[in-house]
């Protein structure tokens, strides 16, 4: 696990992965561990930093390992994937968030389906 | 062995002045084939595919998202004669997963010291379902030059004009742009061909004429100068993408021989103003792309764009509209958001309208695409324009002594096919 000054409120270490076509792969992540028992994982998309495939191209497997690892079921697991803000004039590289809905076939999360959030509901679902 | 290679037609798009340019893909992915294939071409935009054969191996390369769907139609067709079918190329590496269900094997990465192994599995029937080699790119010194002899020149020609051969010196990108897809094709590093390599291929290309297909020359300053020096005694003309805006390197530029090149106008700044000026004043034409329909542009936003295209003297300009393609940011975004409504790939060729936008309706921005063609060909149209160009060229042709006349052999002939004589 790598840690960096430049880790934020949503970000706590790089999280490696294999990601399409055994790319490897890695994203921010940070995990919160909330009163309500449930975990909560947020993903950050970390563009140049990232040498193969991008969060939202991987969501469900990824989602699916951190759950695993998590020890966790798919009731008591929430996924989040943010976008940070990159500072560019592009407006398409502002910072994002949404919550990541799955489906479940056995053990997987599939069918990845999102809903935007705004940083203050994230917040909230941090210290719920 | 013979392999047949085919690169599948695609529909052009509507009111746009139709160009087969002799495709690259094929060229390259030739260039790595063992010796003892026999390679069979067929550019199925400039001839017929006859299907009627028995070729011993059947590979199909696709470049466009446009092309996918007929692709896995000539798949379907030689694999029920029993013919192994092997697809290749960009569209085929960005439609992976779907190609498979069409395909005996899908190769996925750049071909160069890959291709041996490749038709050692076919001949023992060992062929591998997927050849992944996305994540382990060749030596740069392996690449080329590319075998341009597979090519039927002659279907390349417009009314005994001749079209510019495509050329890469580069692979790879470091940049990771809303709407393309070459971080996930090509890789995020930079990855250029060693000079001597490139100066070895253009000189054995009889066209004087190039499109240079890298995405980006301006991305290593050195190497960029060291290219275009090196360029400069083969008296090539040539069209490419952005060159960087450093006065050295635009001079270089200009005495390598770049005709024109493709500028990105995303607004209407001093920056992209002064940009074309200083293109113009190295003798350098310039061809405005102009993507539409992204989320920070409003109908006001486009019409204003389109007049300021006007202002700046632009010699061409290319209008398109959003495509989101797979591996894209553009794609990821749209994805997330359930904005787009048409998934059907011979409709993303960034000039249907897929997704709704963000500040119009797809048909307001559909109609907004074709009023940004017609008001900017308005006064001068189009092949006025190209026509501008092409003088340009030929002028600099014959001061340096490397002009070559239009074909009158193929004077009634565009891209193979009979014209209509003009008195």
């Amino acid at each position: 696990m790598e840690t960096n000054p430049d880790f934020d409120h949503y970000m706590d270490h790089y999280y490696e992965f294999l990601g399409q076509w055994d790319s490897p792969s890695r994203c921010g992540l940070k995990i919160v561990h909330r009163k309500d028992g449930k975990t909560l994982a947020i993903a950050t998309e970390i563009y140049r930093q990232n040498p193969g495939t991008p969060v939202t191209e991987w969501v469900a497997p990824l989602a699916t390992r951190i759950m695993q690892e998590q020890q966790c079921d798919p009731a008591g697991f929430m996924f989040i994937e943010h976008t940070p803000d990159l500072q560019s004039k592009l407006t398409f590289y502002g910072e994002t968030f949404d919550l990541v809905h799955f489906d479940t076939v056995g053990e997987k999360l599939v069918n990845p389906r999102w809903t935007r959030l705004t940083a203050q509901e994230v917040d909230r679902l941090m210290e719920e | 062995m013979k392999f047949k290679l085919v690169y599948p037609r695609w529909d052009k798009l509507e009111g746009q002045t139709i160009f087969n340019l002799p495709p690259h893909g094929p060229v390259v992915m030739a260039a790595a084939l063992p010796e003892n294939v026999m390679v069979d071409f067929t550019d199925e935009n400039v001839e017929e595919l006859i299907i009627d054969d028995s070729p011993d191996f059947v590979g199909i390369s696709m470049m466009l998202t446009t092309q996918v769907k007929r692709g896995w139609e000539i798949a379907t067709h030689y694999r029920k004669l029993g013919k192994k079918v092997i697809f290749g190329g960009i569209s085929t590496m960005l439609h992976a997963e779907e190609t498979m269900q069409y395909a005996d094997s899908v190769f996925l990465g750049e071909v160069e010291g890959r291709l041996d192994q490749v038709f050692k599995d076919f001949q023992n029937n060992q062929l591998k379902k997927v050849y992944n080699y996305l994540n382990n790119p060749p030596e740069m010194r392996l690449i080329g030059p590319a075998r341009r002899d597979i090519l039927k020149k002659d279907l390349y020609y417009h009314k005994g004009f001749r079209m510019v051969d495509l050329f890469h010196a580069s692979r790879g990108c470091i940049y990771d742009c809303y709407p393309c897809a070459v971080r996930y094709l090509g890789g995020r590093g930079f990855r250029p061909r060693p000079i001597d390599r490139v100066v070895e291929e253009l000189s054995q290309m009889d066209n004087n004429r190039l499109f240079i297909v890298d995405n980006s020359l301006a991305l290593d300053t050195q190497w960029e100068k060291e290219l275009f020096k090196a360029m400069i005694p083969l008296k090539k003309k040539w069209v490419s993408h952005t060159i960087e805006d450093k006065n050295d390197v635009l001079d270089l530029a200009a005495q390598a021989g770049a005709w024109y090149v493709y500028q990105a106008v995303f607004d209407t700044s001093d920056y992209i103003r002064n940009r074309i000026k200083q293109y113009h004043d190295y003798g350098i034409a310039v061809e405005g792309t102009i993507l539409l329909g992204l989320d920070n542009q409003t109908e006001d936003d486009i019409k204003r764009l389109i007049d300021f295209l006007l202002e700046i003297d632009l010699d061409l300009a290319e209008f398109t509209v959003l495509a989101p393609f797979p591996h894209t940011k553009a794609y990821s975004d749209l994805l997330k958001q359930n904005r787009i409504f048409d998934h059907d790939w011979n409709h993303y060729n960034a000039g249907k309208v897929v997704y709704h936008p963000k500040h119009m309706s797809a048909e307001r921005l559909a109609e907004l695409y074709q009023y940004a063609w017609d008001t900017f060909y308005k006064d001068e149209p189009q092949t006025m324009k190209m026509f501008n160009l092409i003088n340009t060229v030929v002028s600099r042709e014959i001061a340096d002594g490397t002009y070559t006349p239009r074909r009158r052999d193929l004077a009634d002939l565009s891209f193979g096919k009979k014209v209509p004589k003009v008195a």
